[in-house]
């Protein structure tokens, strides 16, 4: 087998460069144990974090060719064979401020994980001597989210963060507040979702980068459906994105199929379909996606219903019973 | 490649994306294969009506999957994301929501057994090149497509794991079959921000306009999706999107099906070439170029 080759961003507060190292392969070497045997044998001055080697801790999640893992949970001869390639490019995670080499900053993302109001409040009921007692039901409910180790992988290659993190949280913080939600043991579980839905909760891209990149297997994604079911449950239904979910949920429910010609009046209004969205309409027209007639007809008339609707309507009725 | 398939449209494929049908239809005869439409399928939510209300999102796609069932053939749709939602419906209620979804299933005469198999029409071309490439009278010979993937065609990898999702060849496979070039751009695996272009419009064109921009600077003739909703994000607002880009030339976008199409050498208008907002006469020209040069 030929010998490792890693090329490593590197940064020491002032000046970026991408270093190789090359060393002999050894059969079952994680992406940490390769960079131990660097910094032991090789350049003692390169920088990353790690602790447990077991995949608990969460410290030394780093990207390869791009891509979030955890160094220490990582087999080296399994990324060779899935990039084919025997040089790998390590860097620090994405969408985090670098403070050297492979070492990221996480005094911010903790700050903003406390918009979810972390930790549990419990129900009156529960207390210091009697505990605070769940169904295994109620605990397998948040048991996946528990599994969190704060590696922030999951933010590494998030879409909406790369573009902008003004607007949009860590996929991670949505997953610890799904989990208080979510909790049978949870006082309020609404003083979890309230702060998130006034945070971006509507955002996400759905690129599925944060379900992909978590090395436990916890889904963000589903959790951000989660806590948008839960505020709109209690009339957070008011915005572009509530609004676009319960238009595709009417059409449904009537027809079977989507709309599109009401979905932008139900969504953003008449008058933005009327105004803002004007030039796009006629575009659609001029290429023949859409004729003015058939626009009209859909707008008026909705489409046709699909064959059997009674039996989707009586599905649909019968779990609402 | 089967010989015949229970066919899932997806909504758009009926509405502004229809070309993408009239192509996936007009490319599944000339290669001898039946895409008989599900009767009675239903939007699949569209990964938003899930976000208000998962359970009616998981009882219309258990009653597609029962549907198909009823055929006693395979899924294949030309959706992405129909395809999750179809992919993860059957995953979760085979993790214990069967008998849940059938209880109220039963109320339309309907079951899911578990046995339905859910497909990608481009996994299916891309399995079958070697079947269909002496089909190819047309190759398209140094046309330069830059493929876009869409997030949903690889992620998440449990649920969409035909292939390895870090680094995907099935649409460079169909390109090579088709005699076009593939050019890689950095953003062939990312989102084109389809699903959030109400609530994150400036995101959703931001991502839009980068692709473009990639796409022009490294003189692709196209780009190249196998997703209708990637391609209504890419086409569609490119107009839009381009305003946050500094004077990129817009490139053309083309359905999968449809460069399989151009290589069987079906005609322009028959699949729809002409009902792109992104003009395709230049991507045409390029193509006959290439064919006088091949």
């Amino acid at each position: 087998m030929q010998n490792f080759i890693f090329l490593i961003d590197r940064f020491d507060g002032t000046n970026s460069w991408r270093q190789r190292y090359e060393f002999p392969h050894k059969p079952g070497m994680t992406v940490l144990a390769c960079l131990i045997h660097i910094k032991e044998n090789i350049d003692p001055t390169l920088n990353f974090t790690a602790s447990c080697r077991s995949a608990i801790c969460g410290a030394c999640a780093v990207r390869v060719n791009g891509n979030a893992v955890l160094a220490c949970d990582t087999m080296v001869d399994d990324l060779r064979e899935q990039w084919g390639e025997d040089t790998l490019t390590i860097s620090p995670l994405g969408n985090a401020k670098v403070i050297s080499d492979l070492v990221v900053k996480w005094d911010e993302k903790i700050h903003r994980l406390r918009k979810a109001n972390t930790g549990l409040h419990a129900r009156d009921e529960f207390s210091a001597h009697e505990g605070c007692r769940q169904s295994p039901e109620d605990m397998q409910a948040v048991s996946k989210q528990w599994d969190c180790i704060l590696c922030g992988s999951c933010a590494s290659e998030c879409n909406k963060l790369s573009d902008d993190s003004t607007d949009f949280l860590e996929p991670f913080i949505y997953t610890h507040a799904a989990r208080y939600a979510k909790d049978s043991r949870s006082k309020n579980p609404m003083e979890h979702v309230m702060d998130m839905e006034r945070s971006g909760l509507w955002k996400c891209l759905h690129c599925m980068e944060c379900v992909t990149k978590c090395p436990k297997g916890i889904s963000p994604a589903d959790d951000v459906a989660l806590l948008r079911d839960l505020a709109y449950r209690a009339g957070c239904t008011e915005g572009p994105g509530p609004r676009h979910a319960k238009a595709f949920r009417t059409d449904l429910e009537n027809t079977g199929r989507l709309n599109e010609v009401r979905l932008v009046p139900r969504t953003e209004g008449m008058t933005s379909a009327a105004t803002k969205r004007l030039p796009f309409t006629l575009r659609m027209f001029s290429r023949g996606k859409l004729t003015p007639l058939e626009a009209a007809r859909l707008f008026v008339a909705d489409n046709k219903r699909v064959q059997d609707h009674d039996g989707l309507c009586r599905i649909l009725e019968a779990n609402r019973k | 490649m089967q010989k015949k398939y229970a066919f899932f449209p997806g909504c758009v494929l009926h509405a502004a994306a229809n070309e993408a049908e009239t192509s996936a239809v007009a490319v599944a005869e000339r290669l001898g294969v039946t895409l008989e439409e599900i009767p009675g399928w239903t939007c699949c939510g569209a990964s938003h009506v899930q976000d208000i209300d998962p359970e009616t999102a998981l009882l219309a796609n258990a009653r597609n999957l029962a549907l198909a069932e009823r055929m006693g053939l395979t899924i294949v749709t030309p959706c992405s994301t129909c395809a999750l939602m179809l992919r993860k419906t059957r995953a979760t209620l085979l993790d214990g929501k069967k008998d849940w979804a059938n209880e109220r299933l039963a109320k339309a005469g309907l079951k899911f057994e578990g046995t339905v198999e859910i497909r990608h029409l481009l996994w299916e071309l891309a399995d079958s090149c070697d079947e269909w490439a002496d089909k190819v009278s047309h190759p398209q010979t140094g046309l330069r497509v830059a493929p876009f993937y869409g997030c949903h065609t690889v992620r998440p990898p449990k649920i969409m794991d035909y292939e390895n999702h870090l680094n995907p060849q099935s649409l460079e496979r169909i390109i090579k079959a088709c005699g076009a070039s593939s050019v890689t751009i950095p953003e062939r695996l990312k989102c084109c921000g389809f699903h959030a272009v109400f609530p994150a419009e400036t995101t959703a064109h931001r991502m839009t306009a980068s692709a473009v921009s990639s796409a022009a600077k490294a003189e692709a003739d196209c780009l190249l999706t196998p997703c209708p909703l990637c391609h209504m994000q890419l086409d569609m607002y490119q107009p839009d999107a381009l305003s946050y880009s500094c004077g990129d030339k817009p490139v053309p976008v083309l359905h999968l099906t449809q460069l399989l199409a151009m290589a069987l050498g079906l005609e322009a208008k028959a699949i729809g070439l002409s009902r792109h907002i992104i003009d395709t006469k230049p991507l045409l020209a390029a193509a006959g170029r290439s064919a006088i040069q091949g």
